[in-house]
Formats: C-alpha cells, structure tokens, sequence
C-alpha cells in the first residue's frame, strides 16, 4: 500500500511526574494516497495536538511518524522545518493569509520561502488559481475577498509546494454551509487528483460525507468510525 | 525583502507617521549638533585653530587663560627647554571697544601676538601688520556684520587707545566675541597706559611632543602645561555649554531608540499569530528577522536623507550671525549612529520573533 502519512503508536504527554497529562495515548493512524481523513470529536479532545504532530510542528513523547516514506520523529528542529516546507501543506482555522500581498504573491510566497523562485512558479500559481476559481482575484488583497474565497485562497497556498500530505484545522468554521460544502469538496478533489493525502480536523458534521474516513477523538485515545450511511 | 517592501507599502500612513517621527528627531539632532559645533568655534575657535600643541598657565591660574599670568622671566625660562622658535607668548584680554566715533559699543577680546611667529593670524582681507606698527589691528571678519571696514577705527575704553583695522582674518573667536590681534608692543603700550609697570602675557603657546611638555611641567615650578583641547575648558562657559548641547543630543537619540523600540515592538505583537502562520508554512526566523531589520533600515536611511536634506536646506537661511557648523564628517557620523540605534530598538521584536512558535497557528481563530 502507498502510504502518505503513517502514525503509530503516537504518545503526548505534558509536564512530568504527578502532574503530567496524556493528551495523545498510543494513536496510530495510516493514511493512504488520494485518501481525505477527517478527524472529530470534542474540544479538549487532543484534536490540535494530534494535527500538530502529524505536521511536524510538534514533536510526540512517543511513537514514530513516517510522512512520505521519511522517518520523522527523530529529525532535529531545522530539518522538521525543511519537511514542512517541502512535504506538508497546512490550510489554517481562519484562512490566516498575509494581509498585504495579493492573492497571487500569497502562493508565489512559498516557493520565495524555500529560497528558489522561478519562471515555473509563476506558472504553477495560475493554473492553480485558474483550476479553484480565483484567477480574476489574482491581484486582489485578501480584505476584498468572501470567507469562501479567502479559504479556497489558502488551500491553493498548501498546494504551493506540491506538499504530499495537507493538514487542515477547521478549514470551514468560518464559513456557512454551503461555501464550507464547496470548500471540502474542492479539497476531495484535488486530493484524489494529485494522488495525496490529507487530514481535516473539523467540527462540522455535515462535511463528513465528504471525506473518505472519519475517526474519532476523545481523551487522546483515536478510534475509526467505520464508514457512515 | 518580498515582505517587507509590500508590508510597507500596505501599511503607508503606519510607516509614514513613524518615518516622520524619526525625520523630526533626526533632523533635531543634526541641528542641534550643527548648533553645538557653531557655538563652540564661536566660542573658542582662536584656540581652536591655534597654530600650537601646548599652552602654558600659571599654575594658579585654574586652567583659565584669562586668568592667568606670565611675566617675562617665566617667558624666558620656557624658552630654555625647547627651541626658542617654538614658543610664543600670548597675551589677550577682553575688552569693550566703541565703534568709531560712534558711540556703539563692541564686545571684543585682544589678542597679542608676534606678529611673525607661528600665532600671526592669516590674512584674508588687507594687509597684516608689523611688530612695530603704532596702532594697526587685524580683526576678525564676524566684525564686518557690525559694519566695520577696512580703515575703520575703534577705541579701546579701557585703554582709551584707538586701533585701525588694517586686516580681516577669519575663524578667530573667543567666548563669543571677535579677536583683534595686536602686536606685542602695543600690548605692553595697552598694559602700561592702565597703570602696569611691567608687561606680562597670559600663556605661552608650545609646539612640542609629549616628552618636552612633561619635562617643562616638570622643571617649572609656577606654570602648568595644557594641550589646547584641555585649555579650551578653561574658557568661560565653554564647558557648560558644551555639556548641556551635548547632553541634549545623548537623549535625543535614547528616545529615538526608544520610540522605535516600542513602535517595532507593538507591529510585532500585533503580528505574532502572522509569523506563526509563516513558520508554520517555513519561514525560518532568520527570514523574518531580516524582515525586520530591514524595514528599520530602509525606513531609518529614508528618514536620514530627508532629515540631512531639510538640515542643509535650512542652513542656507539661517541669519549669518547664527553660530551653524555641520561638516559632511559629522552629519555621517551622527547618521551611523542614528541607524545603529534604529537597530538596537529593533532588537527588542527580534528577540520576540524568534520565540513564536509555528504551533501557535494551529487551532486558534484569529
């Protein structure tokens, strides 16, 4: 099997002795090509810890992290920088785009973060725009775009680097259904067109029938929900 | 530079009210410095520019030059530790002199030298005068704002003495009022007409290394050797004068650091969740730091130009008579220091940059 991202047995524990907590208690989690995961359950649950180990911003107490066949647990702190940067894409709670580049430089950014620029990028950045809608807001600011818009802006930024993996924190709550709807959908899609992965933490109950898998979280413990209807 | 030159020009009216914050606080201390330069050669500038590298003083004199007192004898012993060529005696004394036969009164101060030595004023106006010329002067030029000319006449009210004005020299000042240098004899015609027997001097100005002046230090009883840069001290309100300007520009620049330090330090908190987004997508602190530091400079050397540029621009209308002296050296140096502190107060944000954390993106709404 291909996988994108594998977890296991993935522990967090905060302080130490008598005062630690277990936020993450032995979770594993494979997560297969053209697969999009959603992960739920109650705030407090673990939900973000869980995201943010998956995304390399975090290192777990225990367990072992692969993402896109490299062993990550072990890497230092600049190298798990390089691994986001080049594997991992990340769509924020509230789409967090730069306030003061247009919506073409907020894709053309990444590329300018790794510190190789080229023709291509250009490129790369219109077909992206082209393909989710936004070509006609390329030289917009982000205060002149909708939530929607603004969101859809963000996704096409994860995809910047041809990430293998895309991580999503409540990419909908800000949203109403329908555009929260359109969102995830476009998301499925690219996913299953590229062949990569990705993980949706979210809140939102009626985005499930959008994603492949759900699995649930609560008191740091992950359990599947085997697939609904 | 990608982001720090779109943030700025994002947030004009932001980085302009800062740029003009530090334009008005650099252009204060560029003045204020050309201030305290001017008024310092205004001051003292016929030390200054003397031709010399020691004064000697009598010791009981407490370092001021006007106090002093060197009679003949001490003059002569002076004489015996170095060449005699390189040493001169000064006399001077301030005075109040009537304009003419007007009956306005200038404040000036007589300065009396061998008029071949090395403290001869140079001439940049009419001829120089001889050592044994009855009553010829060579003035200093800041006498023509008062409308003195060549040929011009003033009487001396202590001395009751008429003087010509054969000669304009320049950049001879002391305490604020123009130098007339005289010869020594007129000197001696001065003292005794007030009632002195003998003649005596106020310094003897020394050219010497270290080693001579130490020794006459030493071998002399009743004199003390100064360099000119210490004499200058001893000029009245010299010290003060300086020290106050002096300390106005030390604080002038803590408060530019401050107010960067702060203005930076607010943008940067009101950033954070910002540069957590951009760790989280890779940004590496060294990134954003550059960021940083490089609006402070684009924005500091900006400010400086516009500053220096209002600074000379205002210099050309100053009334004449305002003590004003900024060389290129000076503005440069004041505008280094200015961008060292610039960059000091940005510290305060890097040090803050580098500990956001990429996590901080994750799960929290903005």
């Amino acid at each position: 099997m291909d996988y994108k991202l594998i977890l296991e047995d993935i522990s967090k524990v905060y302080g130490d002795g008598d005062t630690s907590i277990k936020v993450l208690d032995r979770v594993s989690l494979k997560v297969e090509a053209g697969e999009l995961v959603a992960v739920v359950g109650p705030s407090g649950s673990g939900k973000s810890t869980f995201l943010s180990i998956a995304g390399a911003l975090l290192s777990p107490t225990k367990g072992r992290i692969v993402i896109a066949d490299k062993e990550i647990n072990k890497l230092s702190e600049k190298k798990l920088n390089r691994v986001r940067m080049e594997s991992i894409g990340f769509v924020f709670q509230s789409a967090n785009l730069i306030p003061y580049l247009t919506v073409k430089e907020q894709l053309l950014l990444i590329p300018k973060l790794a510190g190789k620029h080229t023709k291509d990028d250009e490129e790369k950045a219109d077909d992206l725009l082209k393909r989710l809608g936004l070509y006609h807001r390329a030289d917009h600011y982000p205060e002149s775009l909708s939530g929607g818009e603004k969101q859809r802006v963000a996704i096409a930024r994860a995809w910047m680097n041809d990430p293998e993996i895309i991580l999503a924190d409540e990419p909908t709550a800000s949203l109403d259904s329908e555009r929260g709807r359109s969102v995830v959908h476009m998301l499925a899609d690219e996913v299953k067109l590229r062949s990569k992965a990705a993980i949706m933490v979210t809140h939102d109950k009626r985005m499930l029938d959008l994603c492949d898998r759900v699995v649930y979280i609560e008191d740091g413990k992950l359990t599947e929900i085997s697939n609904q209807e | 530079m990608f982001l720090a030159l779109r943030e700025m020009k994002h947030a004009k009216l932001r980085y302009l009210l800062i740029g003009l914050i530090m334009v008005l606080i650099s252009w204060l201390v560029l003045f204020v410095t050309g201030l305290a330069n001017g008024l310092s050669s205004d001051n003292a500038s016929s030390i200054q520019n003397m031709n010399a590298d020691y004064l000697i003083l009598q010791k009981d004199s407490d370092n001021q030059v006007n106090r002093s007192e060197i009679t003949k004898d001490l003059a002569k012993e002076a004489g015996k530790y170095t060449d005699a060529s390189d040493t001169e005696k000064l006399g001077l004394q301030m005075s109040t002199v009537l304009k003419g036969e007007t009956s306005k009164k200038l404040d000036v101060t007589f300065f009396a030298v061998d008029q071949e030595g090395f403290l001869a004023p140079k001439i940049t106006e009419g001829k120089a005068i001889d050592n044994n010329d009855k009553n010829g002067i060579v003035a200093n030029a800041s006498l023509k704002n008062e409308g003195l000319r060549l040929g011009d006449k003033i009487k001396d009210q202590i001395s009751g003495k008429v003087f010509t004005i054969k000669g304009f020299t320049e950049g001879q000042s002391f305490s604020h009022t123009p130098v007339v240098f005289v010869n020594l004899e007129e000197w001696g015609n001065i003292q005794s007409s007030v009632g002195q027997e003998e003649t005596t001097v106020n310094a003897i100005a020394l050219k010497a290394t270290d080693k001579t002046a130490a020794k006459i230090e030493k071998e002399m009883k009743d004199v003390n050797v100064l360099t000119v840069d210490e004499s200058l001290k001893g000029i009245p309100g010299y010290s003060q004068e300086q020290s106050s300007l002096l300390m106005m520009i030390v604080f002038l620049f803590i408060i530019s650091a401050i107010v960067l330090a702060v203005f930076f330090y607010v943008i940067t908190l009101q950033k954070i969740n910002q540069f957590g987004v951009l760790k989280a997508i890779g940004a590496k602190t060294s990134y954003l730091s550059i960021n940083i530091v490089s609006q402070v400079t684009f924005l500091t050397i900006l400010s400086l130009i516009v500053s220096v540029s209002i600074t000379y621009g205002l210099s050309f209308i100053l009334p004449a008579g305002m003590p004003f002296v900024l060389t290129p050296s000076v503005v440069l140096i004041c505008s280094g220091l200015f961008l060292v502190v610039s960059l000091g107060g940005a510290a305060l944000s890097l040090y803050r940059v580098a500990k956001v954390d990429a996590i901080d993106a994750i799960g929290r709404a903005v």
